[in-house]
């Protein structure tokens, strides 16, 4: 029965074969208990996304208040609000693999999605998203330092009109290069929209910031070899 | 973004005339579409009607869905559209559906009783608290689906693990859900 209803909630998803759904379709029309599931998978998805929704609200509206008592503080807000209403989960890499940091994907789902945003926000370790936005919202130019050729991934090559951008064909990418590691000891990385961003701690003290729509799978042998070339 | 391929496949069996298709689509989106004509209207009434509407709507004109936009997009501009046209006659509020219905021979799944159509707000505070409490892997993956809208290979990808993993994982978390609204009577469906 729960591999019926494991069935049923891939075909929700849309990710069985054509086949599996045409059959999970017509099993469905005929067992009205596999229909009523069906339409309540609707409404968790319904509720999960509109309470996601609501809760961003919330933070807007919690920005607004903050203009109005503390100007510093709410462009604080308006840059961490920014960030969550885009990132999802942050990871960090360890040893030789990617992995989800556990407790920082908690705190931001749950930053998300409870009443507690506004301390998650306040909490949250500011030097780091105001960094990320900087890079999110400023990704056309990062002149600051000179990036070493070791760094591009094998296939890259650099954008003739801005020499901060490099291109397989297919990905972007942009780094930027930071004197202050804002304590970050790991390589951490975020998922912002259709982009990720790469923090990666450099042993001279530098922290290299790699912003792209670079998939980790790619990134993972770069920052592999940039930290055997440092 | 263009349709998904879930729907793909929904829409080309609808367009094939296959009535189960139908009756999935209107099963998946109907909570959504509920809320926003809702939302719109300020009304569950004439979210119903409308509702219904839309639906029929949908069928008649499937075959003008070229795929450009994300099938539920294309279904809430119709139900829009229909609440416009209902807004701008002044006894449209009143109204019954009558149009066009000879040419359906599919009605909309009718065991939908308005209590059953969504969950009490009162009700939502806990549902949304206990997907807090699932465990980080479930919550995860089902966070990445249904928030982020990821494909199960690209949730595979981000968590590195199997394909098969998400989708019990997924599937996990709606099923302790599920239960948690069975145990505390939140849907009477």
């Amino acid at each position: 029965m729960d591999k019926d209803l494991e069935k049923l909630s891939a075909l929700y998803d849309g990710e069985l074969s054509y086949k599996e759904i045409q059959e999970g379709l017509d099993k469905m029309h005929e067992d009205q208990g596999l229909k009523e599931t069906f339409h309540k998978f609707g409404l968790i998805s319904e509720l999960v996304q509109r309470q996601t929704k609501q809760n961003t609200s919330k933070l807007l509206f919690f920005k607004d208040y903050l203009i109005k008592v503390n100007p510093v503080m709410s462009n604080l807000f308006t840059a961490a609000a920014t960030v969550l209403i885009t990132l999802i989960i942050l990871y960090q890499f360890d040893d030789d693999r990617f992995q989800v940091d556990r407790e920082s994907s908690l705190q931001l789902s749950s930053a998300i999605s409870s009443d507690e945003a506004k301390n998650q926000l306040l909490d949250a370790d500011q030097n780091i998203m105001e960094h990320m936005i900087h890079i999110m919202q400023s990704n056309a130019s990062h002149s600051s330092q000179q990036i070493s050729k070791n760094w591009i991934p094998v296939g890259f090559s650099v954008n003739p009109t801005n020499p901060n951008q490099y291109s397989n064909g297919r990905n972007n990418l942009f780094f930027h290069l930071e004197n202050k590691q804002l304590g970050i000891k790991k390589v951490k990385y975020f998922k912002a929209n259709n982009n990720w961003i790469y923090l990666i701690p450099l042993q001279d003290g530098k922290l290299l910031t790699a912003y792209g729509d670079i998939p980790p799978s790619v990134a993972n042998p770069m920052i592999q070899s940039i930290y055997q070339r440092n | 973004m263009g349709v998904s391929k879930g729907d793909e496949v929904f829409v080309n069996e609808i367009k094939a005339g296959n009535a189960a298709a139908f009756e999935a689509m209107v099963l998946k989106y109907q909570p959504k579409l509920m809320s926003s004509l809702i939302g719109y209207t300020k009304s569950r009434d004439q979210a119903e009607e409308l509702c219904q509407k839309t639906f029929i709507r949908v069928w008649q004109k499937i075959d003008s869905f070229r795929g450009d936009s994300a099938l539920f997009t294309w279904i809430f501009r119709i139900g829009i559209n229909l609440a416009k046209n209902d807004f701008a006659s002044s006894f449209s509020k009143r109204s019954k559906i009558t149009d066009s219905l000879d040419q359906n021979e599919h009605d909309v799944p009718e065991y939908l009783s308005p209590e059953t159509e969504l969950i009490a707000m009162e009700s939502e505070d806990k549902i949304m608290k206990f997907i807090q409490t699932l465990d980080a892997d479930t919550k995860t993956a089902f966070t990445l689906r249904e928030i982020d809208g990821r494909t199960y290979d690209e949730i595979a990808e981000i968590l590195k693990c199997p394909i098969g993993t998400v989708r019990s994982r997924i599937f996990r978390a709606r099923q302790f859900i599920l239960e948690f609204i069975n145990q505390e009577n939140i849907i009477n469906g």
